[in-house]
């Protein structure tokens, strides 16, 4: 009896590498922001990936740009295999050879909804909307509201670049009468509202003061926002219809040359499958861009999760707006913060 | 007799060995200095490349530089952050001279704790003290709440995000490197000299005008020096304290290079600051020789 229980374990210790011998050894470097994504990642697409298959996921944490950077600065001989990216920055990473094109063969591309894998496959879905401070705004505001005279100085604004900024000046030129492509009807329009109150690097920052009505609103994502709400009581979040929120997404990309190809492919494939994307939208209210995903309750009133919800956004031109970013930035620093 | 070189009790290295030693030193600072320098310098005169971020390096072209010199924006950003290194090293300075003076002269057995004290900045790096000021001078901070509290505003003073927030802070921040250099040279001076100068009449303003400011002189230049290159090219506390409503030149540089990503245009920025370090070295050293 002994002899055939030590057997069995001698089998099952000689049979585990067995199975996970196709990738044993090698590590799978993933470059993503820390926290809660980092959390969600490492549970639902990490862990699994590295029981499957016997290699190791490592993740290198911080800001999207950090990791812009660094793919660029190593260009000739990349070191992550898996980057997540800003809808404003996958486009860009394709044209320069930067990422692998998504593959319109490939179960992930087939899963997330058409026309949005743009540069890389799509990730989360969320919208550009509106923080407010709900002594100021008794009713959720939309965008006109916040150029009422009263909070001339006192909507606080995300740096620029990022995706916040640039829905924020389209909401501005489409306020104007023009859209994304009248950057002088943008950027006169957002000037109006007075230098920025604060530009927000952390939702702590910005909410204890808007909590205190000293930022009566501010142009934020969804998401994050949404999940940190339960913490203010006196601060809202709205998506407003005219004109309707602006759609955000995440992107996840494969690396061009990349050490670890067939592995950055496979957590692709996790990272859009329904139980990943089922974990974003119920914990972080992040949308799903996975179209078998299906929610209830909070997550689905939450985040932007049906095709129907999506056709009321407002969609920029990245392309075209990424293509500006150098002469934005400039009128950013002189016309908006340098007032 | 003995030679100097004996009475010194030191052996003479050959030149060889004396090469051999500062090696590793030399080439220390040509890989970690040198080089990428070099690397700044050509990728400062690279060209962009139409609907591309990989910039061109075979084409060389001073673009950059006439963007920035040619452009009001810029030169008055330059300007502004100058004057705050300016305002930094000049407050930096006010208060390093009485304090050092009073831990060379008078601290006593106090002085190892309260240098430590001093210190304590460098040791904590730059980010936890900005962010404790962050707390200080915010809108909802001790000190417009402590003044709200009393009454004496209705609303609360705009301390963050403006020059004067910043140059608060990074005062705070770089005070050490005013305070060391004067307390070296106030110890390598006898207090006798001032004790003398009392004896013989001297009131405490001439006392400080004749005698200890012109002793202190070159720890006020070199102290002033480091402090005035650190705020420069300060990153930090500009950009918390600033609350990126106040533009530097090295946030500028940050900007360019890891947010829009033209890195042609991010060098020539960084560039153009080492230039103002060197000018402010090459000031320094002429200051130097009009010792008051």
């Amino acid at each position: 009896m002994r002899h055939r229980l030590v057997g069995t374990v001698a089998f099952a210790v000689a049979a585990l590498p067995a199975l996970a011998q196709d990738f044993a050894g090698q590590t799978l470097v993933v470059g993503t922001w820390g926290g809660d994504i980092e959390r969600l990642l490492r549970t639902h697409v990490a862990e699994p990936l590295e029981a499957e298959t016997g290699a190791r996921v490592e993740f290198l944490l911080g800001g999207s740009s950090d990791r812009m950077a660094k793919l660029y600065a190593e260009r000739d001989n990349p070191t992550m295999d898996v980057t997540f990216q800003n809808i404003y920055e996958a486009p860009q990473l394709l044209a320069d050879g930067l990422v692998v094109a998504p593959d319109p063969e490939s179960p992930a591309f087939k899963a997330i909804w058409e026309g949005m894998n743009e540069g890389c496959y799509a990730m989360s879905l969320v919208g550009l909307g509106i923080a407010y401070n709900k002594q100021l705004f008794p009713e959720p505001p939309e965008w006109a509201d916040l150029w009422k005279p009263d909070y001339h100085g006192r909507i606080a604004m995300a740096p620029y670049p990022s995706s916040e900024s640039d829905g924020f000046l389209a909401v501005a030129a489409r306020l104007a009468g023009a859209d994304e492509h009248d950057p002088d009807a943008a950027f006169s329009k957002l000037a109006e509202l007075g230098p920025p109150a604060l530009t927000y690097t952390s939702l702590d920052e910005i909410f204890a003061l808007m909590d205190a009505g000293e930022v009566a609103a501010a142009p934020m994502i969804s998401g994050y926002v949404l999940s940190s709400l339960a913490d203010w009581e006196n601060i809202g979040f709205v998506f407003p219809t005219d004109p309707g929120p602006v759609l955000v997404r995440d992107m996840v990309c494969q690396v061009a040359n990349s050490p670890n190809p067939e592995l950055a492919r496979m957590f692709i494939e996790r990272a859009v499958g329904v139980e990943t994307q089922t974990a974003y939208a119920e914990e972080l209210m992040f949308g799903p861009t996975n179209s078998s995903v299906t929610l209830s309750g909070e997550a689905a009133t939450g985040t932007i999760n049906t095709p129907e919800e999506v056709a009321t956004l407002v969609q920029l031109d990245w392309p075209w707006l990424i293509e500006q970013r150098p002469e934005w930035t400039e009128r950013w620093n002189r016309e908006i913060l340098g007032q | 007799m003995r030679s100097p070189r004996e009475a010194g009790g030191g052996t003479s290295l050959s030149p060889t060995l004396s090469l051999l030693f500062i090696a590793p030193a030399a080439i220390l600072v040509l890989a970690a200095f040198g080089l990428p320098f070099l690397l700044l310098l050509a990728l400062s005169l690279a060209s962009p490349v139409e609907g591309s971020l990989v910039p061109d390096m075979s084409n060389p072209t001073l673009a950059a530089y006439s963007r920035i010199l040619g452009d009001g924006f810029y030169l008055r950003t330059l300007a502004t952050t100058l004057a705050m290194s300016l305002a930094t090293a000049a407050g930096c300075l006010a208060l390093a001279l009485p304090l050092a003076h009073w831990l060379a002269r008078r601290a006593g057995r106090a002085r190892r704790v309260l240098t430590a004290i001093v210190l304590l900045p460098l040791a904590c790096g730059a980010l936890l003290p900005t962010l404790g000021l962050v707390h200080l001078l915010g809108p909802l901070g001790v000190v417009n709440g402590t003044l709200r509290g009393l009454g004496l505003i209705a609303s609360p003073l705009p301390l963050l995000g403006t020059q004067l927030g910043i140059v608060i802070g990074l005062i705070q921040a770089f005070l050490p490197f005013a305070v060391l250099p004067i307390l070296a040279v106030l110890d390598r001076t006898p207090p006798v000299i001032e004790e003398a100068a009392i004896t013989l009449g001297a009131t405490p303003a001439r006392l400080w005008v004749r005698i200890i400011l012109p002793l202190a002189w070159p720890g006020l230049l070199a102290g002033g020096l480091l402090v005035f290159c650190s705020a420069l090219t300060a990153f930090v506390t500009p950009q918390i304290v600033g609350q990126g409503k106040v533009a530097t030149f090295a946030m500028l540089a940050y900007q360019q290079a890891l947010q829009v990503l033209d890195w042609p245009f991010a060098s020539a920025l960084a560039v153009t600051m080492l230039a103002a370090l060197a000018l402010a070295a090459v000031v320094t050293f002429s200051l130097a020789r009009l010792r008051p």
